[in-house]
């Protein structure tokens, strides 16, 4: 496997409101690799944008750590890492309608980053970025001197990806990116981070709330629940060999394209009371070789049993 | 099949095309006057608000007015005269025409709260940005507010013109030593509303530094509520200015203004009510002409008025 570019390790992240304290994200780990798609998958409020935001440096982790081509990034770090971390992890939002500057044209949004650091000799080449960065996602030099508000969503968060390519990033994070887009231009904008990620040797943590978004997209799928992890496995692994039960319930949210399939198939609740964790609390556990899952000792026995007798065919 | 063949090509489907867009390019502040001069009344009230602000800046030049001097004032059969052709808003006690003392004091008032509202807003802009933005400074200016804010603007002026003394510099200071507080406070707010919009995280994450930050970002989603601030900020001061020369303790009595005009003509509103009518209207046009133009203008400078 290639070498690992981004690494969390026993991230938790707490909120304080006045004396509240809330605890978004727990002993979450995991890595991701050069060139890989990694996905966070979970219900909403799980604390995927939350880990997002941290490894992005928004938000400040309140334990564990951070790491990025072998340095750590999180907690108090010097001017030239900050710099380093910023041109090379870049974010796509969630919403493309809040989060382009509707008062700056499309040519300042996408040389933002360029100004800031100044990578750019003189106005021809920062123009020649901006266009490059344009028609990258395909759009048109022509729209580089219009404002956000004429364009359509899809389009939107098109301008947000060409902003983020401006800085030829390493790693992108990818907060669903496509959840508040119209059906019908998920695929596109979905194709084109595929596309570009092959054409730029990029890696992604790519967000996500249902599992059939990042079937096809991503290499390695985490499964996060109430800000904790509860199973990790390659793609095709965790929808062979769906351990967890939250995972299970997930994948029973997945439209099949086999009516037959579809019309006896039943949606799966996860309830956090099946798990008896009085007497032993879970841990994460290695089942299977790459297919790691948060259980005790007793459900890691159940899990492999019940996939090393039977095929995996059953749903 | 060859003739079906020529007559029915397919049409290629350019994607590009699909992304052109027609209709003219948009400029912010084209459609900001655009949207603001649809408006008659805009035009209706900006007109008198500038005919109102010309004249008192012009006119006293031309009058040569100064109540310092009262040439009329040995000469009994001027005071007092109801407005005719001669003298179109009467004269007063000392024989001084209306017309010229209404002029003078207009422009006396207007200097005082466009000095101070400058000094109040800019120096609110200022502090309110930085002050959405510092957790540090956060507690320590909220304090400072909390404590200023307790006693209301107009005893705080009071105040400070007891410390100053009576004129115009003193009651400039007196009006901004406190007045950019309540701006700066207000402008905190804003900012922090706005500084945790998904754009200005993008900005952060694209590393823009705190300056631009402002600038770019900020300021510019904030020209309506600037606008409001402006709009507000001019009529209370001349309110302020009028209720502290009527109080005794603003200008001295060299000084035409508005409120020394009311504070000296008041004792004549039963007999020579024309004295105060022709001050109190002139003042009223200028307050109303601004909240009306201003809020206009503010309407007009949120983007989602436009088309
Ligand atoms: N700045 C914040 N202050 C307090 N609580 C927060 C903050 N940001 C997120 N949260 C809370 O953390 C939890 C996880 O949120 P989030 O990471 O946005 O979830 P997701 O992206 O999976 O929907 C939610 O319960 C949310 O209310
Ligand atoms: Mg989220």
């Amino acid at each position: 496997m290639s070498d690992v570019l981004l690494s969390v390790k026993n991230l938790e992240v707490t909120f304080k409101n006045g004396k509240e304290n809330f605890t978004a994200v727990r002993k979450v780990n995991f890595d991701v690799h050069e060139g890989e798609s990694f996905a966070l998958v979970g219900e909403s409020g799980s604390g995927k944008t939350t880990i997002g935001r941290t490894i992005i440096r928004i938000n400040p982790a309140t334990k564990g750590e951070i790491f990025f081509a072998g340095q750590k990034i999180s907690g108090i770090i010097d001017r030239e890492l900050d710099t380093y971390v910023i041109r090379n992890i870049q974010m796509i939002f969630q919403d493309p309608m809040a989060s382009l500057n509707e008062r700056a044209t499309i040519d300042y949004i996408v040389s933002e980053g360029l100004y800031n650091f100044g990578l750019f000799k003189d106005e021809n080449e920062r123009r020649e970025k901006v266009f490059k960065a344009l028609n990258d996602v395909g759009l048109l030099e022509e729209h580089a001197e219009r404002y956000p508000h004429e364009f359509s969503g899809g389009q939107r968060q098109r301008i947000c990806i060409a902003r983020v390519l401006a800085m030829e990033p390493k790693f992108i994070i990818a907060d669903e990116p496509i959840s508040a887009l119209d059906v019908s231009i998920r695929a596109q904008v979905l194709n084109l981070l595929h596309d570009l990620k092959n054409k730029r040797g990029l890696s992604y943590l790519f967000i996500a709330h249902d599992l059939t978004v990042v079937r096809y997209f991503a290499d390695r799928i985490g499964v996060i629940h109430q800000g904790e992890l509860k199973e990790l496995a390659t793609a095709e692994e965790l929808f062979a060999r769906p351990l967890h039960p939250y995972t299970r319930s997930l994948l029973s949210a997945v439209p099949m394209p086999d009516p037959d399939v579809e019309k006896h198939k039943s949606l799966l609740i996860y309830d956090p009371s099946v798990h008896e964790y009085a007497q032993e609390g879970p841990s994460w556990r290695e089942v299977f070789p790459g297919h790691f899952v948060l259980a005790n000792s007793k459900e890691e026995v159940e899990y492999r049993a019940a996939f090393t007798t039977n095929s995996p065919s059953r749903r | 099949m060859a003739k079906t063949a020529e007559r029915f090509a397919f049409a290629t489907f350019d994607v590009l095309q699909s992304e052109r867009i027609a209709g003219p390019r948009y400029s912010y502040w084209k459609s900001v006057f655009q949207t603001f001069f649809k408006r008659k009344t805009a035009i209706f009230w900006l007109a008198l608000l500038l005919s109102l602000t010309l004249m008192s800046f012009i006119q006293p030049l031309i009058s040569g007015y100064d109540p310092a001097v009262a040439p009329n004032i040995n000469t009994p059969s001027t005071w007092y005269q109801k407005p005719s052709a001669e003298h179109w808003f009467g004269t007063d006690d000392r024989g001084n025409d209306l017309w010229d003392v209404v002029w003078s004091g207009t422009r006396m008032s207007l200097s005082i709260a466009f000095i101070a509202a400058a000094i109040n807003i800019g120096a609110g802009i200022l502090v309110g940005a930085v002050w959405g933005y510092s957790k540090r400074l956060d507690p320590i200016l909220l304090a400072v507010y909390n404590v200023v804010s307790n006693v209301p603007y107009i005893l705080r002026s009071m105040m400070l013109m007891y410390i100053f003394g009576r004129g115009f510099w003193q009651m400039i200071l007196a009006m901004t030593i406190t007045g950019w507080l309540s701006i700066a406070f207000f402008i905190r707010t804003q900012v922090m509303i706005i500084r945790d919009r998904e754009y200005n995280l993008a900005s952060r994450c694209l590393g823009t530094p705190l300056k631009r930050m402002v600038t770019r970002n900020i300021l510019p989603y904030m020209v309506s509520v600037i606008a409001t601030l402006i709009y507000q900020e001019i009529p209370g001061l001349i309110n302020t200015e009028t209720i502290l020369s009527y109080l005794g303790i603003g200008l001295p009595s060299t000084y035409p203004s508005l409120g020394r005009m009311i504070d000296v003509y008041w004792s004549f509103v039963d007999t020579y009510p024309h004295m105060i009518v022709f001050p109190g209207v002139v003042m009223g046009l200028v307050t109303i002409s601004f909240y009306v133009v201003g809020q206009l203008f503010a309407d007009a400078s949120d983007p989602r008025t436009h088309r």
